[in-house]
């Protein structure tokens, strides 16, 4: 089955390779032509993302993940989540804001995070009709994020979830510290009225 | 802060050439002012050594059985990356998180592949900010000013911009109380840490403060967690073997080494402390092949010292090879062994005594008054203790038995010492200065 697994990830990381050199290649010509390709990189970086989130989910769903916690700056990891995403959003005509009150480091695995932001993000987007915003506050000993935005809401937010949203829920519940463990929240309103996902960390 | 990127110079460490392409292409629409590349691990210490750059990409798979994590770790070594210049880990997969998480020595960032220009350049912006804050501190640190170094981190751990780097001020500050020798305020500030987070180097933290404290049944115990738990944290495996060493469990030592060591080959500070953990162990052969390995292949200009030099000709002193270890300290250059510490000159004349008594015999005797009088290393007095044993020299034995048997490294050499007497056929009298030592420690205890 390892075996099995390491073939995988090898195809992956080639896969990556091969799409990161698209990706500078076309950062290239913009810079040469004064060009704006940002949706052809979008495109390339979802792609390389995607995979890896595939190759997580099934760790996930196998219980053999485990996390890489170090100290994250919260405000660079949502100054991130904010450059990954803005852009592409803007294309469609919905803007992205931010707010991090957060100044502190804070113990979690950093990528992941960052995909499960990412994600969050983009699904935010797809459903929004002009705004999507990500937060990020201390609330008792906890770290909390939400996105929320302005569209119709997740019709049943107790309801059958997506990949992505499994990904979340167990990656937040990983995050264990002094015997609490992270959870993921889904529910309809918020201040923009839409769809609020919100990932509480310990 | 943005940073003025017109002149800073990168350089880019692949070994794959569409990975170096890629690198450049997105380094320098970044704006960086020159690209230079390394193809491998040696140009790179080649390209930094002679010329530094301000940035350095480095991919984390290098080839030919290294890592750029393995060339952090010997440019740390040797002392040839300056605290001004960002080394970044760049990877294609998940799993070099799993080694950032855990080990001691980080890069200044990791990024994953693909990424775009613009995360570049805002990572490497973290990066310098992180830089500037910590700037007065690295500076006192690396001048071994450590009151001053911690007298900076704890008026910058109160200020607002402090608040981002909470975890690495405390990491630091345990550092330095470490390097310091304070070992019981490197203890107190790993546990602060790991109140807040069970961070694996900070639990390796604990367990090496611990040993400095000598106390070592409570270090076993702490290192013992870290390594089961995280197989890809090769440096908590060192920890444990040099503790198992301290505690006299030199098999349990060359086992964990073992392992570790068929996983990273060319980590030549590694096979040292494997050598040493088979010697102690008894198992020659493969501290001599350990020892053989690196002399020839640690390649780094002035990797191998002399006392590299001393350990292969003990092996071979220990494996009964005794012309091999004479070859060994012959070729030693004269100008080298002229300039040598007391205790390498005692380790140097003691095992040509042994090896070839014609050429050693006499100037290891003519030392003798000096190797009585004077404080010397363990390993050193081990040595001299082999050679006074076999030229009958019971007083100077005698006395660096008694020496080793009262200090701190007791446990790790007594299974060696009695074996030396045995070899003798002076069983008894070890046991005698057994007894005495320990009559006498009972007494100052009283």
């Amino acid at each position: 089955m390892h075996r099995l697994l390491d073939v995988l990830a090898s195809g992956v990381h080639d896969t990556k390779n091969q799409l990161f050199y698209a990706e500078s290649q076309i950062a290239e010509a913009e810079a040469k032509h004064g060009l704006d390709l940002s949706e052809a990189r979008y495109a390339i970086e979802t792609a390389a993302v995607r995979l890896t989130r595939t190759l997580t989910a099934y760790h996930l769903l196998r219980n053999d993940a485990t996390l890489a916690v170090v100290p994250v700056v919260v405000a660079d990891l949502c100054d991130e989540v904010v450059l990954d995403q803005r852009r592409h959003l803007a294309h469609s005509g919905i803007e992205l804001v931010h707010n991090c009150s957060v100044q502190d480091e804070w113990p979690l695995d950093r990528d992941l995070i960052t995909d499960v932001l990412n994600n969050a993000v983009q699904n935010a987007g797809r459903h929004a009709r002009s705004r999507v915003r990500l937060t990020a506050w201390n609330e008792g000993d906890g770290l909390h994020f939400r996105v929320e935005d302005d569209g119709p809401g997740y019709a049943d937010p107790d309801g059958g979830r997506s990949t992505g949203l499994i990904v979340a829920e167990r990656v937040a519940s990983l995050h264990e510290r002094q015997g609490r463990c992270g959870s993921m929240h889904l529910a309809n309103g918020g201040e923009f009225g839409g769809a609020v996902f919100e990932l509480r960390l310990p | 802060m943005p940073i003025d990127y017109k002149n800073k110079r990168f350089l880019v460490v692949d070994d794959q050439p569409l990975a170096r392409e890629s690198l450049r292409a997105i380094a320098q629409t970044a704006g960086a002012f020159s690209v230079d590349f390394a193809p491998g691990y040696q140009d790179a210490i080649f390209k930094i050594r002679n010329n530094c750059p301000d940035v350095v990409l480095c991919d984390y798979i290098l080839g030919e059985g290294r890592s750029g994590q393995q060339l952090l770790e010997e440019l740390r070594r040797f002392n040839l990356l300056p605290d001004e210049t960002i080394f970044m880990m760049v990877t294609g997969e998940q799993s070099y998180e799993q080694v950032v998480a855990a080990v001691e020595l980080v890069p200044d960032d990791y990024i994953i592949k693909p990424f775009s220009p613009d995360k570049l350049m805002l990572r490497l912006e973290k990066v310098a900010a992180k830089k500037e804050f910590f700037a007065g501190f690295y500076r006192e640190k690396r001048k071994q000013e450590y009151e001053k170094a911690l007298a900076i981190l704890a008026a910058k751990k109160e200020t607002e911009a402090g608040r981002a780097y909470r975890f690495e001020t405390l990491r630091q500050e345990a550092e330095v109380h470490l390097a310091a020798g304070n070992a019981e305020q490197a203890e107190a500030a790993y546990r602060g840490i790991l109140e807040k987070y069970e961070f694996p180097w900070a639990r390796a933290g604990v367990a090496k403060s611990l040993h400095h404290q000598n106390r070592l049944t409570e270090a076993r115990a702490e290192i013992e967690k870290v390594v089961t738990s995280n197989t890809q944290y090769f440096d908590a495996a060192d920890i444990k073997a040099n503790i198992c060493m301290a505690q006299g469990e030199h098999e349990e030592a060359q086992k964990t080494l073992d392992a570790v060591a068929k996983k990273t080959p060319r980590n030549y500070l590694r096979k040292r402390l494997l050598a040493e953990a088979a010697e102690l162990n008894g198992d020659t052969e493969t501290a001599r092949a350990a020892m053989a390995d690196v002399v020839a292949n640690d390649t780094m200009p002035g990797a191998v010292s002399t006392e590299d030099q001393l350990t292969l000709a003990r092996t071979h002193v220990g494996a009964g090879d005794l012309i091999a270890a004479e070859k060994v300290l012959v070729l030693m250059r004269e100008s080298e062994v002229m300039n040598l510490e007391l205790a390498q000159q005692a380790s140097y004349s003691a095992l040509l005594a042994v090896a070839s008594p014609e050429k050693g015999r006499k100037k290891f005797a003519g030392l003798r008054p000096a190797l009585i009088a004077s404080p010397l290393s363990t390993v050193s007095r081990v040595d001299v203790l082999r050679a006074a044993l076999a030229v009958d020299d019971r007083e100077l034995a005698d006395g660096q038995a008694r020496e080793l048997m009262s200090g701190e490294d007791a446990k790790k050499v007594f299974g060696s010492v009695r074996k030396l007497y045995a070899l003798q056929g002076r069983e008894n009298d070890f046991r005698e200065i057994q007894r005495q030592v320990a009559m006498q420690r009972i007494h100052h205890e009283e």
